[in-house]
């Protein structure tokens, strides 16, 4: 009787069960039909589209992977995208931990005020900024025409060319990406027990000494996490070097980023079975960084 | 005194880095505000960071309100228009859907999360054209629908929410809820949701960040010039008039370089502002994004 009863219990209990998943299923289902669309699907879609002659519909096995690969323009746009990110990663990590670290040097309120201002750039995307950039890379009208007077930098031609591509792109996203880190590495500072600090201080540790022996160890693991997702960000470059040719058709760089051939195969040749394959190809890249890091941190475990 | 002079030289090497940096992040922005106030010629002749006047402010802006019969009017409300579609949808998805990956035990939890990380570390312009190819074969190009769809997938959101669930919501407490007779889904309505507050504003401003600012998205999903947003509106107006290209600048259109700036002031303004009233919020939602770091 003992053990009907407890068969009983342990039925009901997996009923109970399999009825608590479905509605975890139900609160679920709003978002994973979004993911479904704009995530799974799409990439089995271009997956599969990766196969074909996209205009005349026909099989043809690795061809469009072949052309790409040998397309003339891809060397120099990976070559283009990863002087970028070299720069531009250096950039975040030198630039966002000094500034992190002299901000903890202040008093709370001095710092947030600051790491205020240091956000503010990042509230602008989007063309926005690009627009705002080519103000500012005109000696005509910039706020910063002293140091292009210094180089010998007449009109925006010349600030352009003089600077390059990669660092005005470095720079854009340094402008705009590192203040929400100085915030987030400011906010893993603040998070560092306090007597470890008391006990290094007692230890006659200067503030050098206590910024780069003691705090910084204690902050790579952010640190990394910023270089690694500003390299996945960065291969992906696309609207700052399309919109360039806003000033100009002498700016005009439809072929500089990766990404930018992808959108050039799909919409000036309507080949939509190269873009895609082009999409496949700068997928892998990200997808390995995001699983490493994902499993590396145990990133969805949380205390 | 020795220690004492040492330490004001590090105060000061310190507090220049720090004010250069100001300087570099701040003026910028600083420009941009001004330069609306100003006319053509100021802005070449006149110091950069000068003041011009509230009635060159007006004109221009009346200028830029005239191009092409009020088009820049029509791109702001779209800009309205596709935010707060998006925002809402994402929130309904966001926060039922963190609940659930932080409350309940079920199969495929562990999957839903992983591939929602996934997604959220990968970057979007990576996946924009299989995106642009398939809203095509649905027939949801060029159409609001289609892009407060697509730009309602926020996966940033879910893990906010899911942080937030699993470090504020313990669930023991859950639990004894259940054993008293309360079902996973009345613990969300009746548990879930009233504590959701300062998660519907840190979602809610992130998604709206996002969404002012689409760009990419809606360049490639809308080609109609009327159903454009802002930030594309901007450098279709760009174009068009040749404010920011001397040569083909001799345009007769009323649209140069100041009209440009307050376009691009309209983009940037509702953003800061609402930065400006929610920054505690942004930055206790950026420390939970990267805390696990």
């Amino acid at each position: 009787m003992t053990q009907h009863s407890a068969s009983q219990r342990q039925q009901r209990k997996r009923q109970q069960a399999r009825k608590q998943a479905l509605v975890a299923y139900a609160l679920l289902s709003p978002f994973l039909c979004l993911m479904l669309m704009f995530a799974i699907f799409p990439v089995l879609y271009a997956f599969g589209l990766s196969f074909f002659d996209t205009i005349d519909y026909v099989f043809w096995g690795l061809t469009n992977y072949r052309e790409v690969l040998n397309d003339y323009r891809l060397v120099p746009a990976i070559y283009n995208v990863l002087q970028y990110v070299l720069v531009w990663v250096s950039m975040m990590v030198v630039g966002v931990t000094m500034l992190s670290l002299l901000l903890d040097t202040q008093s709370e309120r001095t710092a947030a005020i600051v790491r205020s201002i240091y956000f503010m750039p990042g509230a602008i995307a989007s063309s926005a900024v690009v627009v705002l950039w080519l103000f500012l890379l005109d000696p005509l009208v910039s706020p910063f025409d002293f140091v292009y007077q210094f180089f010998g930098w007449e009109n925006r031609q010349s600030t352009i060319s003089g600077l390059g591509e990669v660092w005005i792109f470095a720079l854009m996203g340094f402008l705009g990406n590192s203040g929400g880190w100085i915030v987030v590495l400011g906010g893993a500072l603040s998070g560092i027990p306090r007597d470890v600090l008391e006990a290094a201080r007692i230890d006659g540790a200067n503030p050098w000494q206590m910024a780069t022996r003691i705090k910084l160890p204690m902050i790579s693991k952010t640190i990394t996490l910023m270089a690694i997702t500003t390299i996945a960000v960065g291969l992906q470059i696309f609207v700052e070097p399309q919109l360039l040719s806003l000033a100009g058709g002498q700016f005009d760089k439809p072929d500089w980023s990766v990404t930018q051939l992808a959108y050039f195969y799909a919409f000036r040749w309507g080949d939509f079975g190269i873009a895609a394959a082009i999409s496949i190809l700068s997928l892998i890249l990200p997808v390995i960084i995001a699983l490493t890091l994902i499993f590396a941190t145990r990133f969805y475990k949380i205390k | 005194m020795n220690q004492a002079r040492k330490f004001r030289i590090s105060h000061f090497v310190i507090w220049s880095i720090l004010a250069f940096f100001i300087i570099v992040y701040g003026v910028p922005l600083l420009w941009l505000l001004l330069a609306g106030t100003r006319t053509e010629s100021s802005l070449i002749s006149d110091t950069p960071l000068s003041f011009g006047s509230f009635a060159t402010m007006k004109e221009t802006f009346l200028n830029l309100i005239r191009y092409n019969s009020g088009q820049v009017m029509t791109w702001a409300l779209n800009s309205v228009i596709y935010t707060v579609g998006s925002v809402t949808l994402t929130l309904l998805a966001c926060i039922p859907a963190g609940y659930a990956l932080a409350m309940a035990e079920f199969r495929g939890r562990k999957l839903i999360l992983i591939l929602t990380l996934v997604a959220m570390i990968t970057p979007s312009q990576a996946i924009i054209l299989p995106i642009f190819l398939e809203m095509t074969f649905l027939g949801l190009t060029n159409t609001y629908t289609g892009l407060i769809l697509a730009s309602s997938f926020f996966p940033f959101g879910v893990y906010l929410a899911y942080i937030y669930y699993t470090t504020s919501l313990p669930k023991s407490v859950i639990e004894s809820a259940r054993v008293d007779g309360c079902g996973q889904l009345q613990c969300f309505i009746h548990m879930g949701l009233p504590m959701a507050k300062p998660l519907l504003a840190l979602v809610a401003f992130f998604s709206f960040v996002n969404n002012w600012n689409n760009y990419f998205l809606a360049f490639i999903l809308i080609s109609d010039d009327s159903k454009q947003n802002l930030p594309v509106g901007l450098t279709t107006l760009i174009s068009a008039s040749g404010a920011l290209n001397a040569q083909e600048a001799a345009s007769n259109l009323p649209v140069g370089q100041p009209e440009a700036i307050q376009a691009a002031i309209l983009v940037v303004l509702p953003i800061i502002l609402v930065f400006l009233v929610s920054q505690k919020h942004v930055r206790s939602g950026l420390n939970a994004g990267a805390e696990k770091g």
